[in-house]
């Protein structure tokens, strides 16, 4: 067992900044009360200790204590995904991680499990998403022992019973035979096929006949291949003793053979920038889901700190452009939103997008696209950027507001390969972020001529048609039926 | 919802768990001891004008949670204006005399401008075909520059502004039928902000941009009801439960009462229901109570008290037999079965509460065994109490989600024969220490979160008198027994008490579905 150092760093959280910038210029207002405020210094926040240790079988944990109540709680991460999973076989990953536990283990079926578990108001959870899979366990202190025992069998014996396969399988085909009821659901999956492509591991979704090709041996292998110790993390956190808990954890996964760890890499994205305009039609709504934008980027970039300034003044809080220009000022949309997204290991999307009636979706498309030139016109205001900044370094405090965030935002740094100390660096690059940075990184990033452009409604209400704005391209979202029928 | 920002993935199972998020209150209990804990931590206070405060310190990170609790919801309208509870929640952010305007003696003439035009294009709209098509136009035309004249006043979103500059987390607020909840956090260093601005925003609020919030309002009503088959249908259903209480008409309020909703109906009804004796305010983290104390009477003292308004009187009469309605929608099935159920003072809530714990939570739960597990007739199953509110008498609602291919009638015939089973047969002694059990448990995990505390502190002090039965429910569902379950399932699960809504699938015109086959059995997808 190696140990690592524990990871603690002290944070001195800001007191008011920047106020009074905002009213520069508004000499005749009336005085606000709130501004005469003065606040006390905010006591500094000390970081608890995160244990971090390495089994001789090379599972990694990290374990924090906090026993104001008498629960204990565990997250897993393993290195898998859906991306793993061949293009004929979509929905693998993701049944594998449903009938690991509903399945149940060799020894106990799942119906056992959940009786077992619901009668000590416990739970124990699997899953397996895009780029990991995961697990959780949460119980009663008292319980600790079954539910860790629960959560060990589960991840290492998945029996794989065919009834919830076909039980898993069921659902799958009902979210198929389901996913056009829902036009904002739709409005999401095309807009992420338009971006990545319709084949891409980023974008794909499953089809009846990708279903039916499923077999449980493609359970077996599939789980088989990934799960092992020495590709599992570990979170866990309340009212436990870490040198108990650790010796806990050993035992319950002893004897665990490891797996080979030479995994398949991360797809990569080849994005070509482009401008298209796209409908769907949806007759039984009479509002317009609108999605516009392109490809985004990597967390690890050195432009992301400013991006995050960036998309606090374009669309990312109440206070944003967009959402006073699109919702307050001019009433066109309930829910509106904008943001150049980052993800940590593949690129992730820019878009805007709002709801509309149908009268005015033209209008909207322009009155979103024209916040987004903007952005790339001139320097945003000290006000907007001393808000967006302000707001940012003074809510800093609710990243650690509970424990559990606190660990599990440690596990996921270091599943990606992120620093340990990956929040810190966020927060003192953005507090050095300037008016030239937002303007560098939007006239970079942001491509406004070149955009997807997706709207989901019906069209012959819309108040201009769409081809105003580019050759329409229409898409079919009918279902294929199931193979055979 | 005050805010929503982008959603994505809607899966039918989110939106069925979505409106019984909604819907279940899910009041949940804890021991003696936790209450013992917690009465040492908690201070409460009412100030001359009758607005009541709880204050719980808890310390570990230096944040804090507020949570106002006005005891006014959609169930207070009449017919006429429905969706104003709502709207006021939004308007609750345009500002105050002093804040969001830059000249608020100016502001006021041109928003008078602006109600005196709308009123006069109200009038000349109620002529319907007579009306003069000029002057309608001629109106619009000064509706928008009376209003492009007020917002030369507007310092924009500025209520919102200063929480979010001062490091504000989860600023929202939301309606119900039975409430309107204001809540934020903030770092602990902020309290005198809040008091500053939450007390503002109830003694003086201006109801600025009153008829652009209107068309946002409308945005919401079209997302929420009009392009969801489940929110089409939940409205219709709702409106064939109730023919005479007010919890049947959808929160968001119908389009054409929106529409025509004036700033003066907002504002009487501000003075109606927002007076200092129906809000109740929960201050939960890193505070000092007694500072808390001295800032509240500072503050919030300074709002004139006003009368209490008086509860909704009317009383659904009871059903003179079943009823059901059908929603033709080009979406797949869906099934919902409701049976009038007193409200939460009632001695059989507990007991309501065993059987929602019962049948409907978890997978080990009656239904999601026999429809999801056994049957394989729906991907999901569930019933629970409380809809839509607790505070008058409500629906005990049962639904399911058809599995594809699968129909309502299967479902809907699969969730009578446990509705019978709990008639017939007393539940067994593990179902009803599972649901004891769980109902501890539940209690404890929610006593993690300032938030969450607030929250659930502010509903149990208005809606039951007293905070403390947020404990004390536990022992309520301690002494339910298991004949008490039978004797409540017969009372009320009766055919004649009972409200049936199902989504029944229409094949849309553009063809690019599949088709429905010959029979009863359907066969999947339409758009």
């Amino acid at each position: 067992m190696t140990r690592h150092k524990p990871w603690i760093i002290r944070i001195v959280l800001f007191a008011a900044l920047g106020l009074g910038l905002m009213w520069v210029g508004c000499a005749e207002q009336a005085v606000r009360d709130y501004q005469g405020l003065k606040y006390p210094k905010l006591r500094d926040i000390e970081l608890p200790e995160v244990e971090q240790v390495t089994l001789a079988n090379g599972m990694r944990l990290f374990l924090l204590e906090d026993h104001e109540l008498p629960l204990v709680n565990m997250s897993v991460r393993i290195r898998t995904g859906s991306i793993h999973e061949p293009a004929e076989k979509i929905g693998l990953a993701s049944i594998t991680g449903m009938v690991m536990r509903t399945g149940g283990t060799t020894s106990k079926t799942g119906d056992e499990l959940d009786e077992e578990l619901e009668s000590i108001a416990a739970s124990v959870e699997t899953g397996i998403g895009l780029n990991s899979g995961s697990a959780s366990m949460s119980v009663l202190k008292r319980d600790v022992d079954t539910g860790l025992a629960i959560l060990a069998d589960v991840l290492m014996n998945p029996a794989f019973r065919e009834d919830k396969i076909q039980l898993a399988k069921m659902q799958h085909r009902s979210s198929i035979a389901r996913r056009n009821d829902f036009v904002g659901a739709i409005a999401g999956r095309e807009f992420d096929k338009l971006i990545y492509g319709p084949e891409s591991v980023y974008a794909r979704h499953t089809e009846y006949a990708t279903i039916d090709n499923i077999s449980r041996d493609d359970l077996v292998a599939f789980h088989k291949k990934f799960f092992g110790p020495n590709n599992m993390m570990l979170a866990v956190w309340g009212d436990f003793d870490t040198k108990e808990m650790v010796e806990k954890i050993e035992q319950a996964f002893e004897g665990w053979p490891k797996v080979d760890l030479q995994l398949p890499e991360t797809p990569k994205v080849q994005y070509e920038f482009r401008k298209t305009v796209n409908v769907i039609h949806k007759d039984d709504v009479n509002q317009s889901n609108i999605y516009l934008g392109h490809i985004g980027g990597l967390r690890s970039d050195p432009d992301y700190f400013a991006l995050i300034v960036m998309n606090r003044i374009l669309g990312g809080a109440f206070t944003s452009r967009l959402f006073r220009n699109v919702r307050s000022r001019e009433g066109l949309a309930y829910s509106v939103f904008g943001i150049y997204s980052a993800n940590y290991d593949y690129p992730g999307e820019f878009y805007v997008g709002c709801q509309t009636k149908s009268e005015s979706t033209v209008k909207a498309i322009r009155a979103m696209l024209r916040e987004v030139e903007k952005m790339k016109e001139s320097e945003v205001t000290d006000e907007e950027l001393a808000l967006a900044k302000d707001s940012f370094l003074n809510s800093f405090v609710f990243n650690f507001d509970t424990t559990g965030e606190i660990v599990n935002r440690l596990m996921v740094y270091e599943y990606f390969g992120y620093p340990a100390d990956f929040l810190l660096k966020i927060k003192q690059n953005v507090e050095k972020v300037t008016k030239e940075d937002v303007l560098r990184v939007a006239r970079k990033h942001l491509d406004p001529d070149r955009v997807q452009i997706l709207a989901v409604g019906r069209p012959d209400d819309f108040d201009e048609p769409l081809s105003v704005l580019g050759p329409l391209n229409e898409i079919d979202i009918t279902i294929p039926p199931p193979p055979g029928q | 919802m005050k805010h929503a920002m982008r959603k994505r993935g809607t899966s039918v199972v989110r939106v069925a768990l979505l409106f019984c998020a909604v819907a279940a209150v899910i009041p949940r209990p804890a021991s003696a001891q936790d209450l013992a804990q917690f009465e040492k931590r908690l201070t409460k206070f009412t100030l001359d004008n009758g607005l009541t405060f709880l204050v719980l310190e808890r310390h570990d990170a230096p944040v804090v949670s507020f949570h106002t609790y006005a005891d006014v919801g959609a169930v207070d309208e009449v017919r006429g204006i429905t969706g104003l509870a709502h709207l006021f929640e939004h308007m609750a952010f345009k500002g105050t005399k002093t804040i969001g305007t830059k000249d608020y003696e100016a502001e006021t003439v041109a928003m008078a401008k602006m109600d005196e035009i709308f009123l006069e294009l109200k009038a000349e709209r109620r002529k319907g075909e007579g009306a003069d098509e000029a002057r309608l136009e001629q109106l619009q035309s000064e509706l928008q520059e009376a209003q492009e004249e007020a917002q030369k006043y507007l310092v924009h979103d500025e209520y919102e502004e200063v929480f979010s500059r001062e490091g504000s987390a989860g600023f929202n607020a939301y309606t119900s039928q039975d409430a309107t909840q204001y809540i934020v956090s903030l770092p602990s260093n902020k309290v005198e902000l809040w008091m500053v601005m939450e007390s503002d925003r109830f003694a003086n609020p201006v109801l600025r941009e009153f008829y652009k919030e209107r068309e946002v309002v409308m945005e919401e009503r079209r997302l929420s009801v009009e392009s969801q088959p489940v929110g089409r249908l939940l409205e219709e259903f709702m409106a064939v439960a109730y023919k005479a209480h007010p919890y049947g008409d959808g929160i968001v309020g119908h389009m054409s009462d929106i529409a025509t909703l004036t700033r003066a109906e907002a504002e009487a009804f501000f003075e109606q229901y927002y007076s200092p004796s129906n809000l109740t305010i929960a201050v939960v983290g890193d505070v000092d109570p007694d500072q808390v104390k001295a800032l509240a009477t500072r503050y919030f003292g300074r709002i004139p008290s006003r009368p209490k308004p008086d509860p909704v009187e009317t009383v659904e009469p009871p059903q003179l037999g079943e009823r059901r309605v059908v929603v033709d929608d080009p979406a797949q099935p869906f099934v919902l079965i409701g049976y009038h159920k007193p409200d939460i003072h009632h001695p059989d809530d507990a007991v309501f509460d065993a059987i929602t714990d019962i049948v409907g939570m978890g997978r080990t739960s009656r239904l999601y065994k026999s429809l999801v597990k056994e049957k394989r007739i729906a991907v999901a199953a569930s019933g629970f109490q409380g809809m839509p509110g607790t505070k008058y008498p409500n629906l005990f609602l049962f639904y399911a989600v058809p599995a594809r291919g699968r129909t309502n009638e299967e479902c809907e015939e699969a969730i009578d024969v446990e509705i019978e089973r709990l008639k017939s047969e007393v539940v067994t002694p593990e179902e009803l220490a599972k649901a004891k059990t769980r109902a501890r448990a539940s209690l404890i995990r929610q006593l993690d979160s300032n938030s969450g505390l607030a929250a659930q502190l502010t509903f149990y002090e208005v809606v039951t008198g007293d905070w403390r039965n947020l404990f004390k429910q536990l022992d309520k569902i301690e002494k339910v027994t298991a004949e008490d379950i039978q004797r409540v399932a017969n009372e009320y699960f009766t055919t004649k008490n009972r409200s049936v809504g199902i989504i029944r699938t229409k094949i849309g015109p553009l063809g690019s579905s599949e088709q429905r086959e010959p029979g009863h059995n359907l066969k999947g997808a339409s758009q």
